[in-house]
């Protein structure tokens, strides 16, 4: 019996039902706030549900100021700050899931937990003990001192973050990772070895354009959160100089009386998200059709 | 004990809200403003030059009612009440305290508003939401037969400003601005020869040293640096200056912006921070251990913020005669003493004075300076709401100081 062909989108009926409940109507709401107005009493926002009546007064003043005010220095920084923390996740995570999916052997399983284990604690937690090993006093301080290394790492240092960026979220790189070397067809490595490659070659030309997909996952994957992270920041440096995105979203949602602004700013970093999203879709996209080919 | 939920609140405390001082702004005038009404009645807001008198809300409770048994429910921050202190009163009336924690006094509202969580007393809450409470009717007089301590309070805050006659609030605790500073690393001179504010902008400094954040507070501490007083201010030239002084405080210092300096400075992180004076009395129980109490000084200045919150009974508390019971056993000089002892923050007391807190050792000598006297509180600043269009100017002023 032949099957309708109705049936396929029918099936992703609960995903789409799924997306529109938790991810459609929320973004809605968030514009309705963005583009709505203030409750003059309470000072809490009135969402606007009527496009038609959408207001963009507050939209265009936050948008002047990331384009040409006091916001555009935090943007700047915030992708910077990112940018620099995949680099590393990508130095450092790549490598661990390499030889998790190459070398590891019957250790695979047991070195895999070992690397997840620590990330079971609550990221807050994590961050607060760092507060506490990077202080003045901290061990890792002191143990830095031992090799005449001084520095004051939480006086609101770029660095620090940038590294709390990358400790935070590292492991959310390396199972992805980890995931897409352990399926690649090594064997394709072995025959570009055969054909006169040597080690570096066959990871340049065969390695790695067949992880790209997994490494864009990936990339995406700690890129998105990080972006919105504020309680690095927070934690970490609390320093002007470091102020990223989130932080900004977090003031003006929760501890001024302008909670549109946050929402402007969210609905601006989901735009420049959706950006590297398409980035993302249309390299997967390319490369299945490689694949097919 | 952890504070850090304390010292939330003490942020939100400052990050004030509606409208001008004095005045009274119905929502239809903001409305032609450019903003939707959806709420009703309107905000009547006192200034210390123009106290106020907030509108009636119906009859407080009769006199010599006997007090409800059961539960009293109390919506507080947290860590914002010693829980000796509620033994000791569940005790004496043979009830249960249950108490609800709030982290910032918008959530506190939004509780009371949506009326599904009927709390018989509020703990807290500071005058830039009185206003608010009011107009919506939320809380119900206070009968002050039921509280004989009331006259313990110091005496400005018997007939407050936010509230002529205490018709719905009773005072909790006092605190001003100033600044704390590690004794062993930065001479106390330092703030008595010439402008004291100048220490923040040392460079000497950089990378040890905090501001608050709260954008009222930190760029109050701009315009007092630069002999401007007028921490309500709407002119945005005054505004603009506030700015450029905290762009060149954030250039030579590379401050830290929180609020968890009463960690930080004990802890020996920091060297100097302006921050309230209950957090430094606070800072005292996180000193390590063989730490000596005055290697944390305080210098209050001449000119700088003095605030308070306050006790409040919403009017759908079920237990209103238990509630007022509450506020006078806590205002008992002995009782608010031991409730200092967890809390930190100085209950606004007339009978808790410099001289008995430093006989008793609740505080070294080095913080004397810290403590809040009735004269001092009078001759102080106090942050009042600001019009949206001013707070606007204000939020300018902070996203380009945080922007870095």
């Amino acid at each position: 019996m032949k099957k309708s062909p109705r049936i396929w989108p029918a099936l992703a009926a609960p995903g789409a039902s799924w997306l529109l409940t938790l991810f459609g109507i929320p973004f809605y709401a968030v514009a309705c706030v963005a583009f709505g107005t203030i409750d003059p009493i309470f000072r809490d926002a009135v969402p606007q549900w009527n496009p038609l009546s959408w207001n963009f007064g507050q939209a265009h003043d936050v948008l002047t100021s990331v384009l040409s005010g006091p916001l555009q220095g935090v943007f700047l920084r915030t992708i910077t700050y990112v940018i620099a923390a995949m680099i590393l996740s990508f130095a450092i995570g790549f490598p661990v899931a390499y030889f998790l999916a190459r070398h590891a052997g019957k250790r695979k399983l047991l070195l895999l937990t070992l690397v997840i284990v620590p990330f079971w604690v609550n990221y807050l937690m994590r961050m607060l003990a760092w507060v506490n090993l990077l202080s003045s006093e901290g061990l890792f301080t002191r143990f830095m001192g031992i090799f005449d290394v001084h520095y004051n790492w939480l006086d609101g240092s770029p660095i620090t973050v940038v590294l709390g960026l990358v400790y935070g979220y590292v492991p959310f790189l390396i199972l992805p990772m980890y995931a897409t070397l352990e399926r690649l067809d090594w064997r394709l490595v072995e025959a570009a070895r055969d054909l006169g490659a040597n080690s570096r070659q066959a990871f340049r030309l065969v390695t790695i354009p067949m992880a790209q997909a997994g490494m864009a996952a990936a990339a995406i994957l700690i890129a998105l959160p990080m972006f919105g992270d504020y309680y690095t920041n927070d934690l970490l440096s609390r320093s002007p100089r470091t102020e990223m995105l989130g932080n900004q979203i977090d003031f003006y949602v929760n501890n001024s009386q302008q909670p549109q602004r946050g929402a402007v700013l969210v609905l601006i970093l989901s735009a420049l998200l959706l950006v590297a999203l398409s980035w993302y879709l249309r390299s997967t996209s390319r490369y299945a059709k490689e694949r097919v080919k | 004990m952890t504070k850090l939920h304390l010292m939330l609140r003490r942020d939100f405390l400052r990050n004030l809200v509606i409208t001008t001082g004095g005045l009274v702004v119905a929502p239809s005038l903001l409305s032609a403003c450019g903003t939707s009404a959806s709420s009703t009645g309107e905000l009547v807001i006192g200034t210390p030059t123009n106290p106020t008198k907030l509108p009636s809300n119906g009859e407080a409770i009769a006199d010599g009612l006997t007090e409800e048994k059961g539960t009293l429910e109390i919506l507080n921050w947290a860590d914002y009440t010693n829980p000796e202190v509620i033994a000791d009163f569940e005790k004496l009336f043979g009830v249960t305290v249950k108490t609800s924690i709030y982290d910032t006094e918008e959530s506190a509202i939004a509780k009371l508003r949506n009326g599904t969580f009927k709390p018989d007393l509020v703990i807290g809450l500071t005058d830039t939401v009185l206003a608010r409470l009011s107009a919506a009717k939320l809380l119900q007089p206070i009968n002050k037969s039921y509280i004989p301590h009331f006259s313990n309070l110091i005496d400005g805050l018997q007939n407050p400003y936010y509230d002529v006659d205490s018709q719905f609030t009773v005072a909790n605790v006092i605190y001003a601005n100033g600044i704390a500073y590690r004794t062993d690393r930065i001479d106390g001179s330092t703030f008595t020869s010439g402008n004291g504010y100048d220490a923040m902008w040392d460079a000497a400094h950089k990378g040890k040293l905090a501001v608050l954040d709260s954008y009222r507070d930190t760029i109050s501490l701009a315009m007092f640096q630069a002999g401007l007083n007028d921490v309500n201010t709407s002119d945005a030239d005054v505004l603009a200056a506030a700015k450029e002084n905290l762009i060149r405080l954030r250039d030579a210092t590379n401050p830290k912006v929180d609020i968890i300096s009463y960690q930080e400075l004990p802890a020996g992180n920091r060297d100097i921070a302006y921050t309230w004076s209950g957090d430094v009395l606070t800072a005292l129980g996180y000193l390590p251990d063989g730490t000596s109490p005055e290697t944390l000084g305080f210098w209050y200045p001449d000119q700088t913020i003095t605030a308070n919150d306050f006790y409040c009974i919403p009017k759908e508390s079920k237990a209103p005669v238990l509630a007022h019971k509450f506020i006078d056993y806590i205002l008992d000089t002995d009782v608010a003493l031991k409730n200092q002892s967890y809390v930190g923050y100085q209950p606004a007391l007339s009978t808790i004075t410099v001289d008995n807190l430093l006989a008793n050792g609740t505080i070294p000598e080095s913080l004397k300076d810290s403590l809040v006297t009735p004269v001092k509180y009078a001759s102080g600043q106090r942050l009042v709401s600001l019009s949206p269009d001013a707070d606007a100017l204000w939020l300018d002023v902070w996203a380009t100081f945080t922007a870095g």
